[in-house]
């Protein structure tokens, strides 16, 4: 029981971060149709950025917020130089673009902060709680993570279902050419959409990151189990990102802790392949193929 | 609304090696309804589409009270009050009937044209008050048609470009539908150019019409001597 306590709470506190990176993904599938690849490797960037100011002395809430604004201008200036160009060609055209912008970034962290495995430090304790002389691997760390995604998304929410903004974005994203009849500068539109995905993906990064090793390939499994749970929620969904994130933390958690930890990626990639055999659209994704 | 004269001159759009609109010359009044009538395939959507910055012409100009709006984009064309009410009436079927409208309202504010607001809209369209919070893919063609008008109202526009209004829709929508219009633009003086394929409708309700053929216009006159003439009624409007 108590292990089963255990594994299901820090399934739940990965799941928060693949959520939140999912959802990213899908912010930016719903607004220029594009798989962003190189999402992870944006948030690797900005979570280096943090750590430079962490590791020069401050905090790690001017590190966070440092980060996540860096993320708002980064995936701006992405999709308005980079991306741009190949929105509305040949979708292996932009395929193509993100994953180079992914090696790029790689490299580039690479160069400019070293490879070296460093430490990021946690703003909360990472010790578990203890109940009575029950140990629970559940860490106020772990409870930080999740009231942090939650936090995010109900701001995403409140931004798209209330404000005149959000509206414009929905309907730049639903419809470009009736949109742009109605005078939505669906240009600006993308971009933004772009620029909070990017702060959502910089969020996954700087949550993941938090007591634990940090070098230019970090994010790979977050990358990987984030793209795996943004098609099993539906990549159009994002309350599927969100359902689909924490079913794949649960999930990677139970192999991990019942069956081993060599079998979570198998566990992922067999995840994967059922949802596209299956279900390919994802469980929430409203239609299951797009007329073009 | 403001009324805003719409002058088009040898517009030419080509869609490859296709001549879609072929130096066409158009001039479209305020408080007057231009009929834009032919067959099928004769460049009546690429007119509008042209006028309102979705494609781009490879020859003449688009003005707009004088000012060349040629090669604008189609958001600042909308901007500067040209409503395009396109083709398959252009409802956002994911958003809700209020929020198909609250964008319309969006540009009208934008504009500072407020003379119409929602409360307005839904008195005008009751059906569209009843599914005011319902997603737009319920409504019927009639009520979509309800809906992008009301929208492209209360963007308050000069000039107002439909496409097909009447596709698909009963006579007696249609009928209530080119009334509304027509009152419309006696009341305010909006500047309206009517795409049909229905002309007998079209002509009932128009001051003056062009009738295009493979993207050229080969007739021009006003609304009531187009609909006397026979024989140009039987080659290119199939009445």
């Amino acid at each position: 029981m108590q292990q089963f306590l255990n594994v299901t709470l820090t399934g739940l506190g990965q799941g928060a971060v693949y959520a939140a990176f999912a959802l990213a993904l899908v912010l930016i599938w719903r607004s220029t149709r594009i798989v962003n690849f190189a999402q992870g490797a944006m948030g690797m960037f900005t979570t280096y950025l943090a750590l430079t100011l962490i590791e020069a002395g401050q905090s790690y809430w001017v590190g966070l917020v440092v980060a996540l604004v860096a993320g708002l201008v980064l995936g701006a200036v992405i999709e308005r130089l980079v991306i741009r160009p190949v929105e509305g060609g040949p979708e292996l055209n932009a395929v193509i673009v993100t994953l180079g912008l992914f090696v790029a970034l790689q490299a580039l962290a690479a160069i400019l902060f070293g490879s070296t495995f460093r430490s990021f430090p946690a703003p909360f304790d990472l010790r578990g709680f203890t109940v009575g002389d029950v140990n629970i691997a559940f860490t106020a760390n772990s409870i930080y993570v999740i009231a942090a995604v939650v936090v995010v998304m109900l701001a995403l929410v409140a931004l798209f279902r209330f404000t005149d903004l959000g509206l414009q974005m929905r309907a730049a994203a639903f419809s470009q050419e009736v949109s742009r009849l109605l005078g939505v500068r669906v240009g600006r539109m993308l971009t933004l959409g772009w620029a909070l995905a990017a702060v959502v993906g910089s969020l996954s990064g700087l949550l993941i990151a938090g007591g634990s090793l940090v070098f230019p390939a970090y994010m790979d499994a977050v990358i990987v189990y984030g793209f795996v749970a943004a098609v099993l929620g539906g990549l159009d969904s994002p309350g599927g990102a969100v359902v689909g994130g924490l079913t794949i933390g649960l999930l990677l958690s139970y192999v991990s802790g019942y069956l081993g930890s060599e079998l979570v990626a198998l566990a992922a990639l067999a995840t994967l392949v059922a949802v596209l055999l299956v279900r390919p659209q994802g469980l929430f994704a409203s239609t299951a193929a797009r007329r073009v | 609304m403001s009324t805003g004269s719409l002058e088009v001159r040898g517009l030419t759009t080509s869609y490859g090696a296709v001549v879609a609109v072929d130096e066409v010359d158009l001039v479209a009044e305020p408080g007057r309804i231009t009929a834009v009538l032919g067959a099928n395939g004769a460049g009546k959507t690429t007119l509008l589409r042209t006028i309102s910055g979705l494609v781009r012409p490879s020859a003449g100009q688009v003005l707009l009270d004088g000012a060349d709006l040629t090669r604008t984009r189609a958001e600042e064309i909308a901007r500067a009050g040209i409503a395009h009410v396109p083709e398959g009436r252009g409802v956002i079927t994911e958003l809700t009937v209020e929020e198909n409208l609250r964008l319309g309202a969006l540009l009208g504010a934008a504009r500072r044209r407020t003379e119409h607001g929602l409360a307005e809209v839904y008195e005008m369209f009751p059906p569209l008050a009843e599914r005011r919070r319902q997603d737009a893919h319920v409504l019927s063609g009639g009520e979509r048609q309800m809906l992008v008008i009301g929208r492209a109202l209360l963007t308050g526009p000069s000039v107002l470009l439909l496409d097909e209004p009447s596709l698909g829709l009963a006579p007696r929508i249609v009928a209530q539908i080119f009334a509304l219009l027509r009152g419309l633009v006696d009341a305010e003086g909006t500047t309206v150019l009517l795409v049909e394929q229905n002309a007998r409708s079209a002509l009932s309700i128009a001051d003056a019409g062009i009738v295009l053929n493979l993207g050229r216009v080969v007739a021009r006159d006003d609304a009531a001597t187009l609909a006397a003439d026979d024989a140009l009624r039987h080659a290119y409007l199939g009445f």
